[in-house]
């Protein structure tokens, strides 16, 4: 019975935990190119130089002694956020929408006291949420403020945001993950996030699985999920293609926000992207990846052939 | 693209048959160094308390005899003179000296190797004559008690000899008056006595034996049974209660056909006892005392061959790199989720003190602890470092509390709790509440309950010690053990648990 599951995961191309480590990001990422994910102020940098546009960064706390300075930075700024430079999964970040007399108030509604501030910088700095639990920076940069496309299908105030995976330069799968209100707002799936997929053709939102379930609505808005124009696609699929030749790795995911004055932004890449995405999609990966490593050719070249590929080989029903 | 991991896999497994092939060929170890055998350890204490004349004591010293074989005897004879002698089958230790003072601690020491299958003598011993207590009539009587069963097969007669000394023979009617006349008889004689009449009379060969019950114990009188012949072997009678021992009995012979185990003349004993204690690791005791000697390469360059108090750390060390395996293929194959890698490991050692449930119990205990103290600890604010180092010192002070109490309700398991690697349990409590703080009670409890599971399943194969034994005799396993490592870190197919969570794609049309 086992090894007829098995059979049939493999029929359906669905990739595995061990097969995407030793397969594809041993051989295709290179230890010396993960730093350039890992730190978000490196890719930050890295991006500007390919025009990919990432959220302006206000500052950077390296160490202690800078966040007795923070206030002269932060004078001017009335919505930023605050998130560690080597962060992951999400935590450690706090979205501050405005001032009070006490401090901050955050995205959610609740008042931060300067004090309390200060120890969220301080827990960054000190590694708690890095992923090798080393010393860390915290990087203050500015608000995201979502495009309404996904309004009706997002808990409250949280901002959703579009994965895309890209292999050898071709973007191959994609996903927009949506908060709810178990997942406190945060756009993380392990949290409770609903993740739908993306028709690599049209950019339109699919079914998605919240948890391991299948659902066709939000959980808390009760709006469909799917068949949601994504919008400025092509220049989503276009900037993630662009990731590999900025970073040289050739197995990642790039995680998008739209911003309604400024269009798509990337948040940050991924060496290590995880396989959920196959089940907001309701596809294995390893056939694309397949489908990649079979038609690749010198017409790979440049983002837009890559993607153009993308968009023709991926959609829908094909 | 694949990876030549075939081929060091493979020159590592050659190595280890070609290391094994030269042990067992060349140097004659066993195939399978553990087998069905027991080693026992016997210690007789006497304290002699001389008088003005000659004292002489003589014990009866195991023989080898129905499947026992001694491997290694030792003798403290303190100041008194000591010999071996031989009387028929069995075999006397005399100690002997004129001495006037303080009583004088004898002591013999022998390892016993029981072997249930190993040849017993399988001819019919000589006839006993009947035992001295009886008269000439009562033999008499004896012989016509057992004329009716003469013809039967000797397993027969001998129920028959264990129905009557019961007193519950099957017989007839015209039969009552001479059995009547024979329990007359049977209740004047020693229980010994009558039995040995009986199957002297039943024509099977009989003899007394004085000996020891061989279980773990001390023990102060010797027990006192027949050893009778039948076609299929020999069985064992016990007198007193007239019942026959399981076979084969779990029984030492000291003294066979009537000899006492004990004699003293002149002095006196003013104490004795046997001692008998299970060896746990003497099996390969058995050729240790050849590997010494041994001028082969392989023998001298052994492990057997350390200070006893370093071979104990090696017994386990060698099965740490099998436990890394199962962690592997935990991790890998199954896909059960652990709080970093080698911490279940590590656990898995301190529980080899604790035992398994203590340890089992302490942990969680001491992480739920640590879980709420952590979860007040967010509250002040406090940086990593410091925020570890109270944690820290919050699992010392569990571990010295639950030290102390374990102290008064005398558990050796909860004293042991400090060989738990205190860090790792630290770090263990960080890592639960961030991961309950980011993914979730459910999530941190699954990984817990993994890590414990791992953690068991582990100290399961290291505690198991025929394993133990055999990679300790045979190290170069451990270059087996490192290929499978080697095919494990090069499986790509999907994790058991990755089944589960991708059941619905497996399900697509």
């Amino acid at each position: 019975m086992i090894l007829e599951s098995f059979r049939r995961l493999r029929e359906c191309g669905v990739l595995g935990m061990n097969f995407r480590n030793a397969r594809y990001i041993m051989v295709y990422n290179a230890r010396s190119a993960f730093p350039l994910v890992d730190d978000k102020v490196q890719t930050k940098r890295l991006a500007a130089k390919f025009d990919i546009p990432t959220p302006e960064m206000y500052a950077v706390v390296e160490n202690h002694g800078r966040i007795a300075k923070l206030p002269a930075v932060l004078e001017h700024l009335h919505e930023f956020v605050v998130k560690p430079a080597r962060g992951s999964g999400g935590s450690g970040i706090i979205l501050i929408k405005g001032r009070t007399a006490e401090g901050f108030s955050t995205q959610s509604g609740k008042i931060l006291s300067r004090e309390d501030f200060n120890y969220h910088i301080a827990s960054i700095l000190s590694g708690i949420f890095s992923l090798e639990g080393g010393e860390d920076a915290a990087i203050i940069e500015a608000l995201v403020h979502p495009d309404p496309v996904f309004n009706n299908v997002t808990f409250q105030q949280g901002v959703p945001d579009i994965r895309i995976i890209v292999y050898k330069g071709v973007p191959v799968m994609a996903m927009v993950r949506l908060p709810t209100e178990a997942s406190d707002g945060k756009a993380n799936l392990h949290r409770g996030a609903i993740g739908a997929g993306i028709d690599m053709g049209t950019g339109a939102t699919l079914n998605a699985v919240h948890r391991s379930r299948i659902v066709d609505t939000h959980p808390d808005t009760g709006y469909p999920v799917s068949g949601i124009r994504v919008p400025h696609w092509d220049k989503l699929l276009t900037m993630a293609a662009k990731a590999t030749e900025m970073t040289g790795l050739g197995y990642l995911g790039a995680d998008f926000v739209l911003d309604r004055d400024v269009g798509p932004v990337l948040l940050e890449l991924n060496a290590r992207p995880g396989l959920a995405i196959q089940m907001a999609n309701q596809n294995g990966l390893r056939l694309r990846l397949d489908k990649t490593d079979d038609a690749w050719s010198d017409r790979f070249l440049s983002a837009e052939s890559r993607v153009a590929w993308a968009k023709e080989q991926f959609r829908q029903g094909s | 693209m694949r990876r030549p991991v075939l081929l060091p896999a493979i020159v590592l497994f050659l190595l280890t048959c070609l290391l094994l092939l030269y042990r067992v060929l060349w140097l004659g170890y066993p195939v399978l160094p553990v087998i069905q055998e027991q080693v026992w350890q016997l210690v007789i204490h006497a304290y002699l308390a001389p008088n003005e004349n000659e004292s002489t004591l003589r014990l009866a010293l195991p023989l080898d005899h129905a499947g026992n074989m001694l491997v290694e005897e030792r003798i403290v004879s303190g100041s008194y003179t000591f010999n071996t002698v031989v009387r028929g089958p069995n075999r006397f230790g005399v100690w002997s000296g004129e001495r006037v003072g303080e009583p004088e601690e004898i002591q013999y020491r022998a390892v016993i190797h029981t072997h249930p299958r190993r040849g017993v003598p399988n001819q019919s011993p000589l006839q006993s004559p009947f035992p001295a207590a009886l008269s000439r009539e009562e033999q008499t009587l004896a012989e016509g008690v057992a004329l009716n069963w003469l013809a039967l097969g000797p397993a027969l007669r001998l129920r028959a000899v264990v129905a009557t000394l019961r007193g519950q023979p099957e017989e007839s009617p015209q039969r009552s008056e001479l059995l009547r006349r024979w329990r007359l008889v049977q209740q004047r004689l020693e229980p010994m006595d009558a039995a040995l009449a009986l199957l002297k009379a039943s024509n099977l060969p009989a003899r007394p034996v004085e000996g020891l019950r061989l279980t773990e114990g001390v023990q102060i009188l010797t027990t006192k049974w027949i050893e009778v012949w039948t076609e299929g072997g020999w069985r064992h009678l016990n007198p007193e209660t007239k019942e026959l021992y399981s076979s084969p009995p779990a029984l030492l012979p000291l003294a066979v056909g009537g000899w006492p185990a004990v004699n003293i003349t002149g002095g006196k004993l003013s104490d004795i006892r046997w001692t008998i204690t299970r060896q746990l690791m003497s099996q390969w005791m058995l050729f240790y005392e050849r590997i010494a000697k041994s001028p082969h390469f392989l023998d001298r360059w052994s492990l057997l061959q350390l200070p006893q108090e370093f071979q104990g750390t090696f017994r386990v060390l060698l099965l740490v790199p099998i436990g890394a395996l199962i962690i592997s293929v935990l991790r890998n194959v199954v896909g059960l989720p652990t709080f970093g890698i080698f911490m279940p490991m590590l656990i898995a050692l301190a529980f080899r003190n604790t035992g398994g449930l203590f340890g089992v119990l302490i942990f969680s205990g001491v992480l739920l602890i640590g879980y709420a103290a952590r979860s007040f600890l967010d509250k002040l604010h406090l940086l990593l470092i410091p925020r570890l180092s109270v944690i820290l010192t919050l699992v010392v002070s569990c571990f010295t509390l639950l030290a102390v109490v374990g102290n008064k309700l005398g558990l050796r398991e909860l004293m042991a709790v400090g060989l738990i690697p205190f860090v790792i349990l630290t770090m263990t409590i960080e890592r639960f509440f961030i991961l309950i703080e980011e993914s979730g009670v459910g999530e941190a409890l699954r990984t817990a309950v993994g890590s414990i599971a791992v953690s068991v399943i582990a100290y399961g194969i290291i505690s198991y010690e025929p394993l133990q034994l055999t990679f300790f005799i045979y190290p170069e396993l451990i270059l087996t053990v490192a290929a499978l490592q080697i095919l494990i870190g090069r499986y790509t197919g999907y994790r058991l648990s990755e089944l589960y969570r991708f059941k619905k794609l497996g399900e697509l049309p």
